[in-house]
């Protein structure tokens, strides 16, 4: 059962490229390191193209297959290292003790299926044939769709984004992960669906206690639903703490990205936009991969490697190396 | 000059036929000041693109007017004629899908600017920077395809399209919802300089983080039909219809969380 405040998986100093036949190989994730523990619900935020949808590749080993590689580091799922994990290896894992319900809702499930096969074939992964129909229905049930009997003989087409969302997490379900990785699963979906599909998260992990990972990129959503949060910036993690650590961020980046949120600005009133954009992948200069953005940048923030986490173990981190300044800001 | 810069009466909008009939609009009023940032909520399938598109002259209404500067629009025709045609322009929902790949920022800005004041290349190239650089693109950034910008510098370069034409009222159907937090801020900010420049803005979304930032007026749709319009800020702190309350009640964060309480609360 699942025993909290120990971690089920390790992200440690990952780094990940892309190798190329005739250029060097591009660095896409560098300095990403953070803990997931059991029955913890963890967002992930950042800018598009900050890493974070190759940091869940990492932790269901679909890099690969994407042309990407763990150059160091290592990702640790249960006391097993995976970063040389071989495709075999990970069978065992992926769809068995760790789900995924990928971005789009609406181009998810295979077309071509009717929902009860899909979920056939996710449940079939476990190994244990029987009862697969009745299995089926009660996975359905679990995600909250009504009408389970036509559901389950209707194709995707059929059926609207949220319930096409529900159907993925179902699949994902089939095994009774310990682990479920849901890489931005709301976006598209209207907001009252977006609110339904959280409450169903939450409901699973209290239920069956397993850790969801959510990647995002609204932050009232993830201080709405997650213990912890991580922010990644320009393939770094940049602070990592719970939701009431973040309320006094420590980190500029975060800061910006917490006032540039809409729903706690005035109407009407300037918003605050971050300088400039992210440093495109291969173009990082030494040091820190803010410091172009950053109003309270030193000249010694622009040396040497972007800056590991600091504050220990304890559970608010920040790679801000002149947190004394932040007040400025 | 009419009281109204746009409006639209009783407008309804019909798709397909016998069993396979959809009213995506029903019956619907709707009314515009020069100037003014209005909005239109709603979830997938209330009709709310629909309407941006009959606003727009994209979509002839199947019953119904819009009148523009008091004068009618359509009158029978496919499409907007005339002045409004012009005046009334369109920003849509997906940065990636609405650039043409092979047009550079510049080329796509200049060639609209060509065709509504038919100036020559030179000209309408300058014209074109100069929009371009309000929407905060650099000339540097201007001489890239769409697919080297990153989405948010993609849904600028379709502003600054629409803008092209000097229009009076601007539609913007889900323009921040493909892209994310910080650039969203920044369109929102430009937006804003928008208004105080004069032009008045439809804001058609599921955001209401956003609707209650911009406009001043909403108007709640679902199924094809109004269920509450008014002022945007007594809409988020006192609604009346069950659907406008769960709507809010589902935003996430601390927007959302005193709509939650008074829902539990009954």
């Amino acid at each position: 059962m699942s025993t909290p405040n120990k971690p089920l998986i390790q992200i440690k100093d990952v780094v990940i490229g892309i190798p190329h036949k005739r250029r060097p190989t591009l660095i896409i994730v560098n300095n990403a390191n953070f803990d997931i523990n059991y029955g913890e619900m963890v967002g992930i935020v950042g800018e598009s193209g900050s890493g974070k949808t190759m940091i869940c590749r990492t932790m269901i080993g679909t890099l690969e297959r994407r042309g990407g590689k763990i150059l160091s580091g290592d990702v640790v799922f249960e006391g097993q290292s995976l970063a040389t994990a071989s495709e075999s290896d990970w069978k065992k894992l992926r769809g068995k003790s760790i789900g995924y319900v990928p971005q789009s809702a609406l181009a998810g499930p295979n077309p071509v299926l009717t929902i009860e096969a899909q979920l056939a074939e996710a449940l079939r992964n476990t190994g244990d044939t029987k009862n697969i129909k009745a299995r089926s229905k009660e996975l359905l049930d679990l995600v909250k769709i009504r009408r389970v009997d036509t559901v389950m003989k209707q194709y995707p087409y059929q059926l609207s984004g949220g319930m096409r969302q529900r159907v993925m997490i179902a699949c994902a379900l089939a095994t009774s992960p310990k682990l479920l990785i849901a890489d931005e699963p709301t976006t598209g979906l209207d907001v009252t669906v977006q609110s339904q599909i959280m409450d169903l998260l939450k409901e699973i992990r209290s239920s069956m206690g397993t850790a969801i990972v959510l990647i995002s990129h609204d932050l009232a959503l993830i201080d709405e639903v997650c213990d912890r949060v991580v922010v990644m910036h320009a393939g770094a993690t940049v602070e990592v703490g719970s939701v009431k650590d973040l309320e006094k961020p420590r980190h500029p980046y975060t800061i910006a990205l917490n006032s540039s949120r809409i729903d706690i600005a005035e109407p009407g009133s300037e918003l605050v936009t971050i300088k400039g954009s992210a440093p495109s992948v291969g173009e990082w200069n030494p040091g820190c991969r803010f410091a172009d953005r950053c109003s309270i940048v030193q000249s010694d923030c622009r040396i040497g490697d972007h800056p590991a986490l600091i504050g220990g173990s304890g559970t608010h981190q920040t790679a801000c190396i002149h947190t004394e300044l932040l007040e400025r800001i | 000059m009419a009281e109204f810069l746009l409006e639209a009466k009783n407008v309804s909008v019909t798709f397909g036929s016998g069993a396979t009939k959809v009213e995506a609009v029903k019956n619907v009023s709707l009314t515009l000041r020069a100037g003014e940032p209005i909005g239109i909520v709603g979830e997938s399938g209330s009709g709310k693109s629909t309407l941006a598109r009959v606003l727009a002259g994209l979509q002839v209404p199947t019953e119904g007017e819009i009148f523009f500067n008091g004068e009618p629009v359509y009158k029978g025709a496919k499409s907007y004629t005339g002045e409004a045609r012009r005046q009334v322009q369109m920003v849509f929902q997906d940065p990636y899908g609405s650039l043409n790949p092979q047009l550079t920022g510049l080329n796509a800005v200049a060639e609209a600017v060509r065709i509504h004041d038919k100036t020559n290349k030179e000209l309408s190239e300058t014209r074109a920077l100069e929009l371009l650089r309000r929407m905060g693109i650099a000339e540097l950034d201007a001489i890239k395809k769409p697919r080297q910008l990153s989405g948010g510098q993609r849904q600028r370069v379709s502003v600054a399209r629409a803008l092209s034409a000097s229009p009076t009222v601007l539609l913007a159907d889900e323009p921040t919802s493909a892209i994310d937090q910080s650039a969203q801020a920044q369109l929102l900010n430009l937006f804003r300089g928008l208004l105080d420049d004069g032009l008045a803005i439809v804001l058609v979304s599921h955001d209401l983080g956003v609707i209650r930032y911009l406009t001043n007026r909403v108007y709640v749709m679902k199924d094809g039909v109004f269920v509450e319009s008014g002022i945007t800020e007594e809409i988020f702190n006192d609604p009346r219809e069950e659907y406008t309350k769960i709507l809010l009640a589902s935003i996430p964060g601390t927007l959302g969380t005193a709509a939650r309480q008074k829902l539990q609360q009954g």
